[in-house]
């Protein structure tokens, strides 16, 4: 861009719009380090004693366990995610089949439409699989809920490949998914490693759906554990400490995004192309 | 031989199927089904059993019921028979005074407890206490009331008997009244259009949705359209930190909008310490609260549109933008006459997309605001949500909230049908290439 | 093997784009399809390799009649004009794909990959990612891909149209080479003459889903059939002047031409006609004198072109050695060779 106007003004502006963001990131980081007397938001001490929830499980309860269940909770999902996506966004990409008009448009529906409008008819689903309560069934909705924008972002990705490599591989002889498995696949690695770094920030950061739908199971994510510790109500409320907890949880995903962000971005504008 | 190739197709397609049926399309269903039942805590999901109430007797007689017959449904009688006998000893009635009960009044029946009691009390092995005597008196007790009827032949049985008078309708209709299960019903509905607070709902909605888009579409395009003329370095700080609040997970997103709103967080100590009202922004007053709202979701939406818009305007061929200098438009004419017009489609998607994801959004209302103070910020979604799963009363009223949820799913269906014509669906489809 | 495509239909959304062809490349040939784009000889190409599916008639490989066949069964070789070289694997393995899809033992798959690659002369790229060689080098990959496991036949989509000017030469005769040694059945499908005339023993030129003509270049060039074949072959192209006849002659009313009909022709007086003359026939010996101005002058190094406007404004155009007399406004009276003029009727058809 040539430059024959002034950037302060602007960056004036937008430092003002960003006032609100700016103060709320930079003091979830500097309070989870520091004290400050009451009445002040300006810290006066330097501290650890926030973090020591890592230690000492009477802080807030032990977090490890919450961390392994987010972990394993986000892994399942992402490949769930990640298997049945690239298996459906092929095939309405690339294969025959009836009716495919309809689920192409059915799928795109489903991808505008907002999810959490059927948590009802979810719930009452779980009921009567008797997977309400189960971290299994939380698992399968997340996965469900998020596979109609998967599909499409594969799908997309898909129709990037050239027609002519499907084609030469069927002209070499190989089987429909032999091209997809051996031919294909590799040319849609971006997008699968996209869709993966999603799919796990989302599911890492999901509230709702275990509150809703396992509400008094025996295993708790870091969203719930969070929640807990930072409910005013709680004996160990301290913004100090659900700061610490809070970026402690929320570390990874500022990691994941900080490395791969250019990755990320096609697919945080919900894989539209204009 | 398409049979075929339809197989590789489906064969490729069937885990996608098997969930988005179990996950879209089975609760789309369920949610319409229940939208037509009076489901809640109280009924149970599965089916209930009958029982009549002292509360039903109730209804029951200001519905017409001959009182009569309802008098006679409360009234308990007092039999010796076999099975009272049987009753009385499983519940530990001395043997002798048993003995002595069957001897001398089987085959009889009371209509009042005293009579009964005064009969027991001229029996020789009777107990020495009130209190004893009194228990074994309750185990001749036979009545309908309270007791808990596995099915309707078993219930009507046990009325009929009780009150050989009544005629059968008037049973059926006692009968049915006592049904503890849910039933289908449409006055989920008209109970929806009838109540005063259903417009209350729908104007917060619509004025939510409408503040928070507007809010969503200006700062996103402005975001964008600033961020491009930056350089690169200081457009890439602004355009990571907008989209702090799309990545960071909800629930400490909003935990840290409390913080920042809340009595002795970040605007409190600043308001106090500058002499102006200091309180709980976010429950303290309607005003705050409706800004708080909007900004909690706005700042999520217009990180997502500066994205699609960043993304247009980098399509945009710079040759056009020096040409505009070269012919010597201004930074403003610029924006209006070039980058505007190629924002035109980004912007239509957004308003779309965001529109639907706004009405039916109520995670963050529900974590911040909560709907209150009172119910001022409380939207639809928030409100079908609580009906069926988030009641403070503990009863959750399935029924109620799967028929707001349904007129919720009827209106994103048709917004979203409406959205691939807009959009040119008909585009994204193109043939598979290899017809075998 | 010789491949025969009996009463071939090919439909579109109900809208016919081949109605009923016929055709038959003869063993071990190379055959052209020519013609202007859409005229349907991709598509003809991609229901021969069974990407695409007939929607009548046949098409017959040897005795085998493959019309309801996949790809996978076909056994035939394609290169595209994009090579469509799989991006993630090496030359090797490239090559290899056909093979190990066929589940050949590791010592055949290196055997014929080395021999294939010897034949191609891209041994030395064996190990190579294909985003790391030139144009040339992905084509001769793409080649030993679809040689490799010695296909009935070899498809080749537009091969050179990728190519820059210089590749383009040496890969024409490079495919050549390479189909002659190998002998197997080629069809080669372009919209480029030279490249037609050039590597092919027989063109079949293409338009509207029909073919025109079959025939050797040569004769294709010399014997045209119709006035669109005339006009598709030869660069500088051919130039039509349109008249009647007249007593037995044709005569240009516009610019006072008269040519004497071929020999055995006879047409009634009045019948609208159009005679192309080839720019190698006009400004050299001949016995039609033509007068006209040079509007249009070019020179190739050996060989000068000339567009000369007669004075109804028709063009006729001339090829000549090299010559500087000549310039661009000039009046020039140039004998035309009546005797390789060619007639044809106002519908297009050769007399």
């Amino acid at each position: 861009m040539t430059r024959n106007f002034a950037n302060w003004p602007i960056v004036l502006v937008l430092l003002i719009i960003s006032t609100p963001i700016i103060i709320m990131y930079a003091f979830l980081v500097i309070d989870t380090v520091t004290t400050s007397p009451p009445g002040s938001a300006i810290p006066n001490g330097f501290t650890l004693s926030h973090w020591r929830f890592l230690i000492d499980p009477t802080a807030t309860g032990d977090v490890w366990r919450p961390t392994l269940t987010t972990i394993l909770f986000t892994a399942s999902i992402v490949v769930i995610v990640l298997g049945i996506s690239s298996t459906a966004g092929y095939a309405l990409s690339r294969l025959n089949m009836p009716f495919r008009r309809y689920f192409l448009a059915v799928v795109l529906v489903m991808h505008a439409f907002p999810l959490v409008t059927l948590i009802i008819g979810v719930f009452l689903v779980l009921q009567f699989v008797g997977l309400y309560n189960t971290l299994t069934g939380v698992v399968l909705v997340k996965a469900g809920l998020m596979l109609p924008f998967g599909i499409w972002i594969m799908k997309g990705f898909y129709d990037t490949v050239p027609w002519e490599i499907e084609m030469a591989g069927v002209q070499d002889g190989a089987s429909r998914f032999t091209v997809w498995r051996k031919l294909i696949l590799p040319q849609v690695k971006p997008g699968l490693f996209a869709l993966a770094l999603f799919a796990a920030i989302d599911a890492w950061g999901e509230y709702m759906l275990p509150r809703i739908l396992a509400p008094s199971a025996d295993f708790e994510v870091l969203s719930i554990y969070l929640n807990t510790v930072s409910d005013p109500d709680s004996t160990t409320y301290n913004f100090n400490l659900f700061k610490s907890v809070g970026l402690f949880y929320t570390l990874p995903i500022l990691a994941l995004y900080a490395i791969f962000r250019d990755r990320l971005m096609n697919i945080f504008g919900g894989g539209t192309k204009g | 031989m398409p049979a075929r190739s339809y197989l590789t197709g489906l064969a490729f397609l069937s885990p996608a199927l098997f969930v988005l049926i179990g996950f879209f399309f089975l609760p789309v269903v369920l949610t319409a089904v229940f939208a037509f039942t009076n489901m809640s805590t109280s009924t149970g999901i599965s089916g209930g059993s009958y029982v009549i109430t002292g509360n039903l007797l109730g209804s029951l007689k200001a519905q017409g019921v001959a009182p009569t017959v309802v008098d006679a449904l409360s009234q308990a009688s007092f039999v010796v028979d076999e099975q009272s006998i049987a009753k009385a000893q499983a519940a530990g009635t001395d043997a002798q005074f048993l003995a002595e009960i069957e001897q001398q009044l089987s085959g009889k029946a009371f209509s009042e407890e005293r009579a009964f009691e005064r009969e027991l009390k001229s029996l020789r092995y009777r107990p020495r206490s009130i209190r004893d005597l009194k228990l074994a008196v309750d185990q001749f007790e036979l009545s309908v009331l309270n007791t808990r009827f596995a099915s309707a032949a078993e219930a009507r049985e046990a009325v009929s008997e009780l009150v050989p008078s009544a005629p059968a309708d008037v049973v059926d209709e006692i009968v049915d009244a006592s049904y503890t299960g849910w039933r289908w019903t449409t006055s989920n509905f008209t109970r929806l259009v009838s109540s005063s607070d259903t417009w209350r709902l729908v104007g917060n909605t619509i004025f939510y949705v409408a503040v928070t888009l507007s809010f969503t579409v200006f700062v996103g395009l402005f975001l964008a359209v600033t961020t491009f003329y930056l350089p690169a370095g200081a457009a890439s700080a602004f355009s990571m930190l907008w989209l702090l609040p799309r990545i960071t997970p909800v629930v400490l997103y909003t935990v840290m909008w409390k913080w920042f709103t809340w009595e002795g967080g970040f605007v409190y100590t600043a308001a106090q310490a500058l002499g102006l009202p200091a309180f709980n922004y976010m429950k303290g007053s309607v005003p705050t609260a409706w800004t708080i709202v909007i900004m909690v979701n706005g700042f999520i939406g217009a990180a997502f549109a500066m994205i699609l818009f960043s993304g247009a305007l980098k399509a945009i061929p710079v040759q056009q933008l020096w040409a505009s200098e070269a012919d010597g438009a201004s930074r403003w004419q610029q924006i209006r006459f070039i980058i505007l017009p190629h924002l035109r489609w980004p912007i239509l998607f957004v308003v779309s997309y965001q529109t639907l994801s706004l009405l039916s959004s109520y995670q963050e209302i529900w974590l911040t605001t909560n709907g209150g103070p009172g119910r001022t910020t409380t939207v639809w979604a928030l409100e079908s949500f609580n009906t069926a799963l988030n009641s403070y009363t503990g009863n959750l009223q399935y029924g109620l909230g799967a028929a707001m949820a349904l007129i919720l799913v009827i209106v994103g269906v048709a917004l979203s049908i409406l959205y691939l014509r807009l959009f040119r669906f008909d585009e994204l489809l193109s043939r598979p290439k290899i017809e075998f | 093997m010789q491949i025969v495509l009996k009463d071939f239909t090919k439909t579109f959304d109900g809208n016919t784009v081949i109605d009923r062809m016929n055709l038959t490349v003869r063993d071990g040939e190379m055959l052209a399809l020519l013609g202007p784009s859409g005229c349907g000889k991709s598509t003809t190409l991609f229901a021969i390799c069974g990407i695409h599916r007939v929607n009548g008639g046949q098409i017959l490989f040897g005795e085998r009649d493959v019309s309801n066949m996949p790809s996978q069964q076909r056994n035939v070789g394609v290169v595209f004009q994009n090579y469509a070289l799989y991006p993630h694997m090496s030359v090797f393995d490239n090559i290899a794909f056909p093979l190990k899809v066929r589940n050949d033992s590791k010592a055949d798959i290196a055997r014929d990959v080395r021999t294939i690659a010897e034949l191609t002369h891209i041994a030395e790229l064996l190990g190579r990612r294909p985003g790391q060689l030139s144009g040339g080098q992905q084509q001769r990959v793409a080649l030993a891909r679809a040689l490799v496991r010695k296909p009935d036949v070899l498809l080749l989509d537009e091969p050179l149209a990728n190519l820059d000017a210089k590749l383009r030469l040496e890969m024409r005769s490079e495919i050549r080479r390479i189909q002659l040694e190998t002998g197997i059945t080629a069809i080669l499908v372009t919209h480029d003459q030279v490249e037609a005339m050039s590597m092919c023993d027989r063109i079949a030129i293409m338009k509207g889903g029909q073919i025109l003509q079959i025939d050797a270049p040569k004769d294709m060039y010399h014997n045209p059939r119709t006035s669109f074949v005339a006009g598709f072959l030869g660069n500088p192209p051919i130039s039509f002047l349109d008249g009647r006849t007249m007593d037995g002659r044709f005569l240009d009313e516009g610019t006072g031409v008269t040519l004497p009909l071929p020999a055995g022709v006879t047409v009634a007086n009045g019948t609208g006609l159009t005679v192309g003359i080839r720019p190698e026939h006009f400004g050299h010996a001949g016995d039609v004198p033509v007068r006209g101005k040079v509007v249009f002058a070019e020179t190739q190094g050996r060989e000068n072109l000339y567009d000369v406007a007669l004075p109804n404004g028709a063009l006729l155009r001339s090829v000549q050695p090299a010559r500087d007399d000549v310039r661009p406004g000039d009046e020039v009276s140039w004998q035309l060779n009546s005797a390789a003029a060619l007639f044809f009727t106002e519908d297009g058809r050769r007399l």
